[in-house]
């Protein structure tokens, strides 16, 4: 086996690299340089972003254990785009004194659980997709609790490795359930001998359990709210981002190749998920105060209308999922990156304390209007297009009802998205939020998930291009 | 090996077997065969822990230059058996304050697991209870679990001694498990298995501390401090460290069960001691050198079991000069010792090793 | 013999994971749970899966059960007991769990599973050695490979949290 051949695994190899790097870099830095690791770690992480673009043969790997398409190709570069950012915005936070000497080890975690992520996406087999699924868990819990100083932070992370194996423990007893009937657990075996008997179908439902936890679908996202609030702001929006939409990859592809056959199975279930899941969410964030716990509420909502992509089971409703993954990625960052840096400099979190943020800083308010817009789906921006695709591509589908309660939740939800704006815009505050000034790094993190909200809603390419690469059941 | 010529258990253990099958049903036969080797390995244990422990004493009186037992029989020999007739007579106490399943049940879980330990080793050609192809891997995956009755133990008495000593000797085995598996890996990279009975076949021209040079040598004295470490004996006995900890973990033990914990740490001194010698000297092959056929013909005379247990004895005979010779670690020390020091130096001579096997660079 | 060995050890298991879940003292809970994986342990060496029953042995028995034991030890006291459950939560739990059971239960039935004979001997720990580290067709290289990343993280992932009394300053 000639060693280009690896080649096909360069994402995975390339952020290895990263890591290690880091490690070494750790092991032989001063405490005090932790700006130095930060620009480090961001400039070699920026380094694996544009590596991930240069195309490279597709193929399979370790006998079909690693397959790279164009598509996962397509999804790991998406999620890079969203650690980039997320990683710039933190760079005000890590280098406060509270995380002295604690910086690259943020980086290491945070990155090795992207590797997990990248593992999950080209696994082709239930073994490599447990793995990657606990190697995107395990450290993150860490990153739950990073603030060591804050109970909350440490219930955090406690209550989320304990949600987690448990959702784990029963998605590994669907993978042995399916390994058990089907006799092997590569997908390319597996694919063939799933058929509607109650056996699979429950093995499919474990196994779905573990990443309705990872996506927060309904009945699996108790966690979300405790776990958003007591985390770092900026590990909040990595669980709400970069998790959530690399799991509903998986989701998707999976539903796609391995369950295709079990189509009227999963159809009912993502369905009633898919219901529950929007209107629980929204329900749920009218009533929040805490800027992350409503942000957690809005998040759980947003993956409702997911769904609606996957159960079209189409072409479309795949690239449409990709899109709005995409989109969300951007506008959620805006959102989350303002509320970070809001609460790195000033320590306020609730809404209340957003009224007169105009007055003061009226760029970052015009950033979260916008993101907040994007998540509303308030046209023009991108959020709008990234929603209307969903609705068109099940609509397309026949699932008229499942539209039209969605629709309705976007009303609703619009009102709690404009909550924060009229808080924002509107609201006089005795005491408002001083005039806040951020690094160079977290500016250009702005910048860049605006200029991503404007441009995918600006440019049809970006659609086309996804679609490109997409495909059908 | 038929045509080697060693005095071969195999018969005698294979009459057994078929007078037993004659004479009941295959369920029945196998209870009782069960049950035979129990007693015997029973017998065994204590006979060997009771000679044990006669020599332990008398080694260390000997180190420290006075005579110790002489009273009880002969030369002091039936000083160990009136003192075990005395532990077996004692009352049993359980504080009140104990918590009483976890602290009668941890004697018997730290004496099963060196019984099983037991089950897999060679004492001769054919004198084998099971001869299964993971053999050393399933020797210290049970010793492993002994571990949980100090651990227990030490809780259960509700003492706080016991309870500093017993998370002492928990940290202390976890640890040199770890270098005690790899030493012996070492070996297992040359023989190519992990079955006993082929790594002794492997010895037949000559034993690996001899053929693996250089790195089986490290790998056995590696062997021989976690091996002493692993059995809680001095100078790693910190979990019983009588000047700080009274009895460590077995404080608040009496009578029988605490002659069930003796029993145990003997046993798996001698455990210990039997892997080294299977592993590293040939287990009960006699010693040849080379070519020198007379003085080979003149060895192959000494039975192999003879062979088995003298070279166990120079083996537990060198881990009691350790205990009276060394002063005892401080805990630090002691994981300083396993985690920077040998471990490094376990891996890298199982690289080295790995290479030398590749390499075939031994004989 | 065979059958009433499984029997025997599949009675052990349920008898100590109910234990397990049910104790109020939390170092019982381990030493039940112990019990538990001995048993599945005994299940391999039964397949004559030697090698599997061994990893079971070391990994769990060995491991993962002193290791909680170890927190136990460290953490709570001799005296402390969890409160008795709630009696209509308890209740409850039970008929789900039950309800679960029977769901399961009727799953697992109707399904024609596919018997396969037992191998003749104990499986060849060469051709597992083999398989663990090779590349091609069902080579396991790298799920080992991965989970030795997967270890690192978690290692990081511990210290970050341990080292909180260095930071404290």
């Amino acid at each position: 086996m000639e060693l280009a051949k690896f080649l096909i695994m360069r994402s995975e190899l390339s952020l290895l690299a990263v890591v290690l790097i880091l490690l070494v870099v750790e092991i032989f830095s001063a405490k005090s340089k932790q700006g130095a690791v930060v620009n480090l770690a961001t400039g070699l992480f920026l380094l694996h972003t544009i590596l991930g673009f240069v195309p490279v043969a597709t193929g399979q790997l370790f006998g079909g254990m690693y397959q790279h398409t164009l598509l996962t190709g397509l999804m790991k570069s998406v999620l890079n785009i969203g650690v980039l950012i997320l990683i710039m915005q933190s760079s005000g936070w890590l280098k406060q004194p509270a995380n002295k000497g604690r910086v690259s080890e943020f980086f290491l975690l945070i990155l090795s659980t992207l590797m997990g992520m990248y593992f999950m996406l080209s696994a082709g087999d239930f073994l490599m997709l447990y793995l990657g699924l606990e190697l995107a868990t395990i450290p993150l819990a860490a990153l739950v609790a990073y603030n060591l100083k804050e109970m909350k932070s440490m219930e955090a992370g406690a209550k989320f490795i304990l949600l987690a194996a448990l959702s784990s423990g029963i998605m590994l007893f669907g993978i042995s359930l399916i390994y058990g009937s089907s006799g092997s657990v590569y997908y390319a075996e597996v694919v063939g001998t799933m058929e509607m008997n109650p056996m699979q179908i429950m093995a499919m439902v474990f196994f779905l359990s573990g990443l309705g936890f990872k996506i927060s679908l309904v009945p699996f996202h108790f966690w979300t709210a405790d776990v958003y609030e007591g985390a770092p702001t900026n590990v909040a929006a990595y669980l709400s981002v970069i998790s959530k939409g690399a799991s509903t990859f998986v989701l998707l592809t999976l539903l796609f190749t391995v369950f295709k056959t079990m189509f009227d199975a999963w159809e009912v279930l993502l369905y009633a998920m898919a219901v529950l899941t929007i209107t629980l969410g929204n329900l749920f964030a009218l009533r929040q105060q805490n800027m992350q716990r409503f942000l957690a509420f809005s998040s759980i909502a947003q993956a409702g209308f997911l769904l609606l992509g996957i159960i079209s089971g189409t072409h479309y409703g795949m690239t449409t999922v990709i899109y709005f993954v995409l989109v969300y990625v951007f506008s959620n960052l805006g959102a989350f990156g303002v509320a970070a840096i809001v609460y790195n400099a000033s320590g306020k979190i609730n809404i209340e304390d957003y009224r007169g943020f105009y007055q003061t800083n009226p760029r970052l308010s015009l950033v979260m209007l916008l993101s907040l817009f994007s998540l509303a789906g308030i046209p023009p921006v991108a959020g709008f297009f990234g929603k209307f695709f969903l609705f068109a591509a099940a609509a397309e589908q026949g699932y008229y009802w499942l539209v039209i309660i969605a629709l309705l939740n976007t009303i609703i939800s619009l009102y709690y998205y404009l909550r924060v704006v009229k808080a924002m815009f509107l609201d006089r505050s005795e005491e408002p939020i001083g005039l806040i000034k951020s690094d160079v790094l977290t500016r250009v993190a702005i910048a860049v998930s605006v200029a991503g909200i404007v441009a995918a809603g600006v440019f049809s390419q970006v659609f086309d291009w996804i679609h490109l690469y997409g495909w059908g059941m | 090996m038929e045509e080697s010529g060693y005095f071969d258990f195999s018969p005698i253990v294979n009459n057994i077997h078929e007078s037993l099958a004659a004479s009941f049903s295959p369920g029945w036969a196998m209870a009782i065969a069960w049950a035979l080797i129990g007693i015997t390995l029973i017998l065994f244990a204590a006979l060997s822990v009771i000679i044990l422990v006669y020599v332990e004493r008398k080694v260390a009186a000997f180190f420290q230059v006075r005579l110790g037992p002489m009273r009880v029989g002969p030369w002091g020999l039936l000083q160990t058996v009136a003192d075990f007739i005395k532990l077996l007579m004692k009352e049993h106490i359980t504080s009140r304050n104990a918590d009483k399943f976890l602290f009668n049940l941890a004697p018997f879980i730290i004496v099963t697991a060196a019984f099983l330990g037991l089950g897999a080793i060679p004492f001769a050609l054919g004198l084998h209870i099971f001869d299964i192809n993971i053999g050393l891997f399933y020797i210290t995956a049970v010793s492993s679990v002994g571990v949980l009755g100090i651990l227990l133990g030490g809780w259960a008495g509700n003492n706080k001694y016991s309870l500093i000593g017993a998370l002492r000797s928990g940290a202390q085995i976890v640890s040199y498990e770890l270098s005690i598996t790899l030493s012996l890996l070492a070996v297992v990279v040359l023989a190519g298995s992990l079955q006993l009975s082929e790594i002794i076949a492997s010895q037949e021209n000559g034993w690996w501390i001899f053929k693996g040079h250089i790195s089986a040598w490290i790998a056995f004295v590696i062997f021989m401090i976690a091996g002493t470490a692993e059995t809680n004996r001095g100078p790693f006995d910190l979990a019983e460290a009588e000047s700080e900890l009274t009895a460590g973990f077995h404080t608040e033990y009496s009578g029988i069960k605490f002659a069930m914990f003796f029993l145990a740490e003997y046993l798996s001194l001698f455990i210990i001691a039997s892997v080294g010698a299977t592993v590293f000297f040939g287990g009960w092959l006699p010693f040849h050198i080379g070519t020198w056929q007379a003085f080979n013909h003149i060895m192959d005379y000494i039975p192999p079991i003879v062979w088995f247990f003298g070279k166990v004895a120079g083996i537990i005979g060198i881990i009691m000069w350790f205990k009276w010779t060394f002063p005892r670690l401080r805990i630090d020390q002691l994981l300083i010792l396993e985690w920077k020091y040998l471990l490094p130096i376990n891996l890298f001579n199982l690289i080295l090793v790995s290479f030398i096997a590749l390499m075939g660079w031994y004989f | 013999m065979e059958r009433i060995l499984f029997y025997l050890i599949a009675a052990v298991i349920i008898v100590f994971s109910v234990l397990t879940v049910t104790s109020r003292r939390i170092l019982r809970a381990a030493v039940y749970l112990l019990f538990v994986l001995m048993a599945t342990a005994g299940f391999y060496f039964m397949l004559n899966y030697n090698f599997l029953g061994a990893v079971q042995l070391t990994v769990y028995s060995g491991g993962i059960v002193v290791l909680i034991v170890f927190a136990v030890l460290l953490t709570a006291h001799m005296d402390h007991k969890l409160d008795p459950p709630d009696r209509l939560k308890a209740l409850a739990v039970g008929l789900l769990s039950l309800f679960g059971m029977g769901i399961t239960l009727y799953a697992l039935r109707s399904f024609p599973w596919a018997v396969t004979a037992l191998p003749e001997g104990a499986y060849d720990i060469e051709a597992i050695g083999m398989r663990l580290l090779s590349y091609g067709d069902k080579g396991y290289v790298l799920p080992f490979e991965v989970i030795s990343v997967l270890l690192l993280a978690a290692m990081v992932a511990a210290i970050i949290i341990a080292k909180k009394s260095t930071s404290n300053d």
